[in-house]
């Protein structure tokens, strides 16, 4: 109990760590003029469209011709860089996030304890460990490394998918597959971790890292 | 002996999971072997780059040589024969007709429907039905991503201009990658904000 409040503890400290950073560097990151992409996301977008700091000017629109005729000398003089794309950005985090969350499912799988006793077993079998062991432990590092991908997904890959573009469409099988599977892993986890005489939970979270794993595939 | 339940349904659902990926492959009509895209662990989410030197040449002699699979193939039908050539987007732009054939065959094989790359995939199937979009900036998946760059950075931006110069803005577009993560809008560094990029 004493360590699976400290995992817990852990756990909630890096993710408060990570959106605080998030925040931050939103926060930062710019120019006060404009909109970001995350204030879209965080604020009511039409609302956002009808207030002054969002009006006409900035918005792109559908390519219409002479919107901003005579306007080129807005541009601010500021000298082109050579670019070079960041090593660590919300995207890539949940790539990184994603491959992550299937190769702990494969640790996890490995390292899980063998098959019950079935010849000379003892009278008195021993008590099941849900917690404190290798397979416990990286099972529940999958677990956080699944929510991870998924709340980074929504965050980041948020104008990807739409139910429009129907099943065919590569991004929505992919929220579909990997949000399915992460949710098959969860309930895998808990399943055997609220249970006190071994349960099966192996197939269901295979299943649930194989989706992940298709839905990385096919948008790869 | 419910573990060994599990595991066969797991495998089932591989075998659906497969199977729903192969007839999607089929729905395409691809050429691209199937097998071949599974054990590929190339990236393939933007467009395929062009590889035609003859197309490189030609196309790229006046603009950015948009990548085939930006678009579907009705669309490059429509766009490189002799007659839509003479007036292409205001410029008479003819081509011998060898050179024309080439270029059209490459296009047509290598267009949004026949790709196995993500981007393309997305082109190919918001473009099934309706009529052949003979811009790039009108396809609703494209004008979508763009929607809320805000207009000073593109056309009040003496550097870019227009949407239709790609490479003005995705520094790795000639590779075929659109991400988000490569793009660099000339004098707004800070587009996206640093970690919303």
């Amino acid at each position: 109990m004493k360590c699976r409040n400290k995992f817990g503890n852990v756990v909630a400290g890096v993710c408060l760590a990570v959106f605080s950073g998030m925040v931050h560097a939103d926060n930062a990151a710019g120019n006060n003029e404009l909109p970001t992409a995350a204030s879209f996301y965080t604020n009511n977008y039409q609302l956002l469209k009808s207030q002054s700091v969002n009006s006409a000017p900035f918005l792109l629109a559908a390519n219409e011709g002479n919107a901003v005729q005579g306007q080129a000398d807005l541009t601010p003089a500021a000298p082109a860089a050579e670019f070079s794309p960041p090593w660590l950005t919300g995207r890539k985090a949940h790539q990184y996030l994603g491959l992550g969350t299937v190769l702990f499912a494969g640790l996890t799988a490995m390292a899980a304890p063998g098959e019950a006793c079935e010849h000379n077993c003892p009278a008195q079998p021993a008590p099941r460990e849900t917690s404190g062991t290798t397979h416990t432990r990286l099972a529940r590092t999958t677990a956080a490394l699944a929510i991870a991908t998924v709340i980074t997904g929504l965050l980041y890959h948020w104008d990807d998918f739409h139910l429009e573009d129907g099943f065919s469409d590569p991004d929505n099988q992919h929220v579909m597959l990997a949000g399915t599977g992460a949710l098959m892993m969860l309930y895998a986890i808990n399943k055997s971790a609220k249970s006190s005489v071994p349960t099966s939970h192996a197939g269901i979270a295979e299943l649930g890292a194989v989706s992940m794993l298709v839905a990385i595939k096919l948008t790869w | 002996m419910m573990q060994r339940k599990w595991k066969i349904a797991a495998l089932l659902a591989v075998t659906l999971l497969t199977g729903s990926v192969y007839a999607s492959a089929e729905e395409y009509s691809l050429d691209y072997d199937f097998l071949s895209w599974l054990f590929d662990f190339q990236r393939t989410k933007g467009v395929k780059p062009v590889t035609d030197k003859q197309y490189l040449e030609e196309c790229g002699a006046c603009h950015f040589a948009y990548q085939p699979g930006l678009l579907p193939a009705k669309s490059w039908e429509a766009l490189l024969n002799d007659e839509a050539l003479r007036k292409h987007f205001g410029v008479n732009a003819e081509l011998d007709n060898d050179t024309l054939k080439d270029i059209r065959d490459y296009a047509i094989k290598n267009s949004a429907g026949n790709s196995w790359y993500k981007q393309s995939r997305k082109i190919a199937a918001a473009t099934e039905q309706g009529p052949a979009p003979l811009r790039i900036t009108e396809l609703r998946y494209i004008s979508r991503k763009h929607h809320d760059i805000p207009e000073k950075m593109i056309k009040g931006n003496k550097d870019v201009k227009s949407l239709s110069f790609c490479d003005k803005c995705h520094t790795q577009a000639g590779k075929g990658v659109y991400d988000p993560d490569t793009v660099n809008i000339p004098h707004y560094p800070n587009w996206d904000g640093w970690f919303n990029k």
